[in-house]
């Protein structure tokens, strides 16, 4: 699926489907730090969108690697709250800079992935630090370049970035949110890992051959 | 323990929408899926058109404000909670008329940033839009760069009134959008809660109070306001929410304003009244002149007891445009 270091279409769908199944089997113990954190609402949206991805999905055509991230950006654009909302212009991001083509490499996967932090730092506000999502999606981000950087092959890239991702995502217990709802509550927060973080994590935990390694 | 008149807490927004369109079809419609609320009749000629939206649980705002002189389309999210980007993005689309659309938006996470998404999505396709951030609460100011920011609670209310004037006479959507941010930069509100609200199905209140307290600084949303401070009578009550309000706009002897006396849901219009004459005193006693006024529940947060009080520094061009023609469910003159 990832042969000849490419994302083809099959392997991107497998990577989104597996993302929505571990992000719903996780959606509870996500509520929760967010119930620990923000105003609890993080596993219901979550829920709400992972319920649309698969309805969106199933009407799917398997053409391109963009299609199930531009599928996965509709469901998460039409949940409420502020996390779902980002997601979905994350997602929209790599669908876009996939395009039309049949396959992906490292060079394009790395710059989607740019592309998307930059989107949801610019809408959402936030940096590194904020104890957000981006906490996790900047380490992923620049573990990609690195590895586009170094030659590596796609599935190593991958497994460095969902290791970056978990290591960003555990790293938000010691802060104290400047962004999103887990501002309003402040130090109450601190200790807490941020669940938008983690689903970050689970995202690239998901993708091809890295949960096999 | 309160009781409601409802049946699925989860359809309640969506009835209430249904029953809302059944009582103004001359003046609205209700765009089911994705959801919003436009004109009845576009416009005759094109122009900016204005759209407004965020949680359901305020009304009449925003959708009492769709119509002629006002809103060309508001955008209900679920209650207390952020329409979704994709409901903002078909509402932006519906209301183009090709002039452009200028999105006012109540300053809350969730709300800027699905108005900012919107924004995008459509400028894909050509459509220009700029934004009005209504940031008048001041129980949650706070130094620049600190926070969220100030709430936006009722003056959003004036700068649909003002924008929506402007765009029927045909200015540019720079030429709105300008005169809306003028309108929020010069809007202060505070607001007391006498007994919080209950989310539909539930039968708590989100806080509770004692017999002799009251919330002062709560924002729309059955949140905890600033402090608590004793209960008395209007005449002690009032001061403490216009005399910050005028501190805060530096208003002074000669100076002009719009007063809006807002109820929050459970004040019945007696009260309201005697809030706005309490108001009127105090601002008389200061030399500033209430050039235009308005008292009624309009930005409610569900059935809080409890006013708001929101002053506009007003110069003649605003007063003007205050006056022009509006026909809307909840504001025609």
């Amino acid at each position: 699926m990832v042969s000849d270091g490419l994302l083809d279409a099959a392997a991107a769908r497998a990577w989104v489907d597996a993302f929505v199944g571990v992000a719903d089997a996780e959606r509870g113990a996500l509520g929760e730090l967010d119930r620990r954190s923000g105003d609890g609402d993080f596993g219901s949206n979550l829920q709400t969108s992972l319920t649309r991805a698969r309805v969106e999905l199933a009407s799917a055509t398997g053409a391109t690697p963009a299609e199930p991230f531009a599928l996965l950006s509709t469901a998460f654009l039409n949940t409420g709250g502020t996390s779902g909302p980002l997601y979905g212009m994350w997602f929209r991001e790599l669908s876009r800079t996939f395009g039309e083509a049949e396959a992906v490499g490292l060079d394009a996967l790395a710059a989607a992935v740019a592309a998307g932090t930059a989107t949801v730092q610019r809408l959402g506000g936030a940096t590194v630090g904020d104890k957000t999502m981006v906490d996790a999606l900047a380490p992923a981000g620049d573990a990609l370049a690195a590895a586009a950087a170094a030659g590596d092959a796609l599935p190593e890239a991958l497994r460095a970035a969902a290791l970056a991702a978990r290591a960003g995502a555990e790293g938000t217990a010691e802060l104290v949110a400047r962004r999103g709802r887990a501002s309003y509550v402040g130090e109450v927060a601190r200790g807490v890992i941020d669940p938008g973080a983690v689903t970050v994590a689970l995202f690239f935990e998901a993708a091809p051959g890295v949960s096999a390694s | 323990m309160r009781r409601q008149f409802i049946n699925d807490p989860q359809e309640h927004v969506r009835e209430a929408l249904d029953g809302f369109e059944r009582t103004y079809p001359h003046l609205v419609r209700w765009n089911r899926e994705p959801s919003y609320v436009a004109r009845a009749t576009p416009p005759a000629q094109p122009k900016v058109a204005l759209v407004a939206g965020g949680g359901s649980g305020h009304e009449p705002l925003h959708a009492g404000f769709v119509g002629s002189g006002m809103l060309d389309a508001a955008v209900p999210g679920a209650i207390f909670s952020s329409p979704t980007a994709i409901q903002l993005e078909a509402a932006t689309r519906a209301a183009d008329s090709g002039r452009g659309v200028l999105h006012v938006i109540k300053n809350y996470t969730g709300d800027v940033m699905n108005f900012g998404i919107a924004a995008e999505l459509v400028s894909a396709d050509g459509i220009e839009v700029e934004r009005v951030l209504v940031a008048d609460d001041l129980a949650t100011d706070a130094p620049e760069g600190t926070g969220p920011g100030r709430r936006g609670t009722a003056a959003v209310l004036v700068v649909e009134k003002a924008c929506g004037a402007a765009a029927e006479r045909g200015a540019s959507l720079q030429e709105v959008a300008a005169l809306g941010r003028r309108i929020a930069d010069n809007a202060r509100t505070m607001a007391m809660a006498l007994a919080s609200c209950a989310h539909p199905g539930e039968s708590e209140p989100s806080f509770e109070l004692g017999p002799d307290e009251v919330e002062l600084g709560v924002g729309i949303h059955g949140e905890r306001g600033v402090a608590r401070v004793p209960f008395g009578t209007a005449a002690q009550l009032v001061p403490q929410l216009v005399d910050p309000v005028v501190e805060a706009l530096g208003l002074t002897r000669g100076d002009e304003v719009i007063a809006i006396v807002n109820g929050l849901g459970a004040t019945h219009p007696l009260e309201l009244s005697v809030v706005f004459r309490e108001t009127a005193l105090l601002l008389e006693e200061a030399g500033i002149t209430i050039a235009r006024q308005l008292v009624g529940p309009y930005v409610t947060a569900l059935d809080m007891a409890g006013v708001s009080i929101t002053l506009v520094r007003a110069d003649a061009e605003l007063v003007e445009l205050w006056d022009a023609p509006v026909r809307t469910a909840a504001l025609t003159w």
